[in-house]
C-alpha cells in the first residue's frame, strides 16, 4: 500500500488564511506537485490544471449509523486524478470556511476505492491567531475543525501581541492537546513544514505526550469540546479491544470527533496504531517495538460529553489479565439493549 | 484459469496489442470504420488497427464513448467534449469543470455531464439543452431507441426525453448515491450501482423496486444481454447475473460464472447478440463465458495490469479491453 497518495484536509474558518496557503503551495517552488480540490474556483488567482473545482456534496451512507456521512465528489475526484498519467506528491483538498471536516475524513476511511488509491496524511487547519475567541464563541464548527486538527497553522501572528498569542494557544489546546502548532503570518509558513507531514500518522502524535496532561483533568470549562488520554502498562487483548471499541464507537460515535491510540498487544512484537473519525475506524500494524521502549498502550478520544472514568475502565478492562466481569460489564455498558 | 498455459489464451493467436503507459479508461468501437478507439488518463485517444495516437485533452479522458455517426466522443478533466476521428476537435468547452461522462447515440444525440448539468448536442455538435440536477451527475445512458437518456446522482437516478418542449424528467428516487447506470435493451428497466456496493433498478411501467445486493466491492459495469434476459454485473469475485425473466429478479438469486480464483470481476459486457459475456479481472484476465452452460473460454493472459475498459464490436466478432496499467488489445473472434 506504499503508493498510496497522502491526503491533506485543509480547513479554516473564512478569511484565517486558506486560500493565501493555497496560492502559495500553488506558485511557490518547493519541488512538489500537489493536486488541489477546491470549492470555488474564482478564489485562486492561479490557472493550474492540478486545481479541481469541487462542490461539496455530502451524503450519508446507507449503513445504519447516522453520522457516517462521506464527500460523493471526492470519491469521483479522487479516481479521476488516479487515472492521470502523471503522478502527485499529494492531493490537497480545501474545504468551506464553515464546513465540518468529518464527512471529508470519512470519504478516506469509508469508501473502498478511496482508501486503495490514498490515505489521509493529515488534517490541518488554519486559524486567525486574532479573531479565534470570537470564532469559538459563535460557532460550533470553528471548534470541530480545531478538534480535527493534526496541526494548526496559528495565522495573522503579527495582529497578536505576546500575551494574546499565549491565550489563543491555551484554547487550542484546551480543545485540542495533541495537535502541532506552528505560527505564521500570512501563512508564510514553509510549505513542506504544512503539507505532506505524514501527521496522521499516530506514532507521532501520541509520542508528543503533552506536559500538562500529567494532571488528571484538563477538562477545559470554556469549551464544550475536551480530549481524555489512558495508558495502560499490560498488554491489550485484541479480541476484547476490538469488541470494546466497536461498540464504543457504535454508541458514542456522533460525540467522539477523533479516537487514536498505539497499543501493544499481547503476543506480538509489533505496535498497532488504531484510529477514527467518528464511528469509522482503521487500524494496522505499525513497526516492531523497540528494547529500550516500555510496551505501553495509549488512547486519546477527543469529543464532547465524555466520561472520563467510564472510558478509562473500559480501557483497562481491555488488558490481558483484567477480570472477565470487569470487561464484560465494560462491553455491556455500550451494548444495544437486547 | 490460473493453470491455463499461455497459448491457451485466444490473444496468442488472435490478438493485437499495446503498451501505452497510462490507464485505459474506455474503449469502444468506431460506428464508421469499426476500429478501436482507447481513451487514456493521458488524455490521448489511440485508434485501431495501428492504435494511432491523438491527443484529445489536456489533462486525463475522463470518459469515450463511439460518436454519432463516426469517431469516438470524449470528456476530459480539461473541461473539454472532443470529437476524435481524423483528427481531434473540441465540441465543447465547459471551463474549470471536469467533463465526467459521456454518451452518443446513432440517432443524433449527444450527452455529457458536467458538475450537477447534463448537456445534450446533436450530431452536428449544436447545444440543444442543458439539464439541471439535484447534485452531481455520477452516470448517463442512452435508451436504445435515443428517445430517453437516464442520468444517476444521489438519491436516485432522473429520466428525460431528449425531445421534449418541456424539460421535466421523470425522477426515480431511492436514498444513497448512485454511479453506474444502464437502460434494459427493450427500455423497460434502469438499474443503477450504488455506493453501498448493491444495485438498484426500477421496473418502468409501475416503479417497482427492485434491489440486488451482496457484492464486495462496488460495481462499476452494467451489462445487459442483448435481449434482456440478464444483468451482468462487476464487483464481485465472479461475473454476477442477474435474471430479469421468470418474474425476477425479484426474489431470485443471481447466478455466478468464472469465479473461484478469488481475483475481482472489474469489468463486464455482454455480447450484442448471443447470451455470453465477456468478463476482465483485477489480475488483467480476459474471458467470454456462455451463460447457458456456463462454459469459459480464456481471451487474454493476466500480468498486464487490472482490466479496467472493455467492449465488443457491433458485430460481435471482436473484442477490445485495456487495463489500468495502459495496455491496450483487441481479439479477433471472428470465425476462420
Amino acid at each position: 500500500m506504499t503508493d498510496q497518495v497522502p491526503v491533506t484536509v485543509l480547513t479554516g474558518y473564512l478569511g484565517a488564511g486558506k486560500t493565501t496557503l493555497l496560492n502559495r503551495i500553488l506558485t511557490e517552488n518547493h519541488g512538489k506537485k500537489y493536486a488541489v480540490v477546491i470549492n470555488e474556483f474564482g478564489e485562486l488567482g492561479v490557472d493550474n490544471d492540478l486545481v479541481v473545482d469541487a462542490d461539496e456534496e455530502v451524503f450519508e451512507m446507507n449503513n445504519g449509523c447516522i453520522c457516517c456521512t462521506v464527500r460523493g465528489d471526492l470519491i469521483r475526484i479522487v479516481a479521476g486524478l488516479m487515472k492521470r498519467r502523471e503522478k502527485f506528491d499529494g492531493i490537497i483538498v480545501e474545504t468551506t470556511g464553515l464546513a465540518d471536516p468529518a464527512p471529508v475524513a470519512q470519504t478516506f476511511f469509508a469508501d473502498e476505492d478511496v482508501k486503495r488509491a490514498a490515505k489521509l496524511d493529515s488534517i490541518v487547519t488554519v486559524v486567525d491567531a486574532k479573531n479565534l475567541a470570537a470564532r469559538l464563541a459563535d460557532s460550533r464548527e470553528a471548534e470541530e475543525q480545531i478538534a480535527f486538527a493534526d496541526l494548526i497553522l496559528l495565522n495573522k501572528m503579527d495582529l497578536v501581541n505576546a500575551e494574546e498569542a499565549a491565550e489563543v494557544e491555551r484554547r487550542i489546546r484546551a480543545i485540542n492537546p495533541w495537535a502541532e502548532i506552528i505560527r505564521s503570518t500570512k501563512s508564510d509558513a514553509p510549505v513542506t513544514s504544512v503539507i505532506g507531514r505524514d501527521s496522521f500518522n499516530l506514532e507521532k502524535i501520541l509520542e508528543r505526550e503533552p506536559d500538562f496532561l500529567s494532571g488528571e483533568d484538563n477538562h477545559s470549562h470554556d469549551t464544550e469540546v475536551l480530549s481524555v488520554s489512558f495508558k495502560v502498562e499490560n498488554p491489550i487483548d485484541p479480541e476484547r479491544f476490538n469488541a470494546w471499541i466497536t461498540q464504543l464507537l457504535a454508541a458514542k460515535g456522533q460525540d467522539l470527533l477523533r479516537t487514536k491510540g498505539i497499543l501493544a498487544y499481547a503476543n506480538d512484537d509489533r505496535r498497532f496504531a488504531f484510529q477514527a473519525v467518528h464511528m469509522l475506524a482503521d487500524g494496522d500494524y505499525i513497526r516492531k517495538w523497540r528494547d529500550d521502549e516500555p510496551r505501553h498502550s495509549r488512547i486519546v478520544f477527543i469529543g464532547r460529553d465524555l466520561n472520563r472514568p467510564q472510558l478509562r475502565r473500559g480501557f483497562e478492562a481491555c488488558q490481558v489479565g483484567a477480570p472477565s466481569s470487569n470487561y464484560e460489564a465494560e462491553l455491556a455498558r455500550w451494548s444495544p439493549p437486547s | 484459469m490460473s493453470e491455463t498455459a499461455e497459448h491457451d489464451f485466444l490473444f496468442a493467436s488472435r490478438g493485437d496489442g499495446r503498451e501505452l503507459g497510462a490507464y485505459v479508461v474506455a474503449v469502444d468501437f468506431c460506428r464508421a470504420s469499426g476500429a478501436a478507439g482507447f481513451g487514456l488518463g493521458d488524455g490521448s485517444v489511440h485508434i485501431g488497427p495501428a492504435f494511432t495516437a491523438h491527443q484529445a485533452h489536456k489533462g486525463a479522458v475522463l470518459s469515450l464513448c463511439a460518436d454519432v455517426t463516426s469517431g469516438f466522443l470524449t470528456g476530459g478533466d480539461d473541461g473539454k467534449l472532443a470529437h476524435t476521428g481524423t483528427e481531434s476537435t473540441v465540441l465543447a468547452d465547459y471551463g474549470s469543470r471536469w467533463v465526467e461522462h459521456v454518451a452518443a447515440h446513432p440517432e443524433g444525440v449527444r450527452a455529457a455531464s458536467v458538475g450537477r448539468a447534463l448537456h445534450l448536442l446533436d450530431g452536428a455538435g449544436k447545444p440543444l439543452k442543458s439539464l439541471a440536477h439535484p447534485s452531481t451527475v455520477a452516470g448517463i445512458a442512452i435508451d436504445a431507441k435515443g428517445k430517453r437518456v437516464a442520468a444517476s446522482h444521489y438519491n436516485g437516478a432522473s429520466l428525460w426525453f431528449v425531445g421534449a418542449k418541456e424539460d421535466k424528467p421523470r425522477l426515480l428516487e431511492w436514498k444513497g448515491s448512485h454511479a453506474a447506470i444502464a437502460f434494459s435493451p427493450d427500455g423497460t428497466h434502469v438499474v443503477t450501482a450504488m455506493q453501498e456496493m448493491s444495485l438498484h433498478g426500477w421496473r418502468l411501467a409501475d416503479g417497482q423496486h427492485m434491489r440486488m445486493s451482496g457484492y464486495p466491492a462496488k460495481t462499476h459495469f452494467l451489462s445487459f444481454t442483448a435481449k434482456g434476459r440478464w444483468l451482468a454485473t462487476s464487483g464481485a469475485e465472479s461475473v454476477v447475473l442477474w435474471p430479469f425473466f421468470g418474474g425476477g429478479p425479484m426474489g431470485k438469486a443471481p447466478s455466478e460464472l468464472a469465479g473461484g480464483d478469488d481475483v475481482m470481476c472489474t469489468a463486464v459486457v455482454c455480447h450484442p447478440q448471443h447470451e455470453v459475456v465477456a468478463a476482465g479481472f483485477g489480475d488483467g484476465l480476459v474471458l467470454i463465458a456462455e451463460i447457458a452452460s456456463g462454459k469459459v473460454v480464456p481471451v487474454a493472459p493476466p500480468g498486464k495490469g487490472g482490466i479496467s475498459a472493455l467492449r465488443w464490436n457491433a458485430n460481435g466478432n471482436m473484442l477490445a479491453f485495456g487495463t489500468d496499467k495502459g495496455f491496450c488489445g483487441t481479439v479477433d473472434l471472428a470465425k476462420r
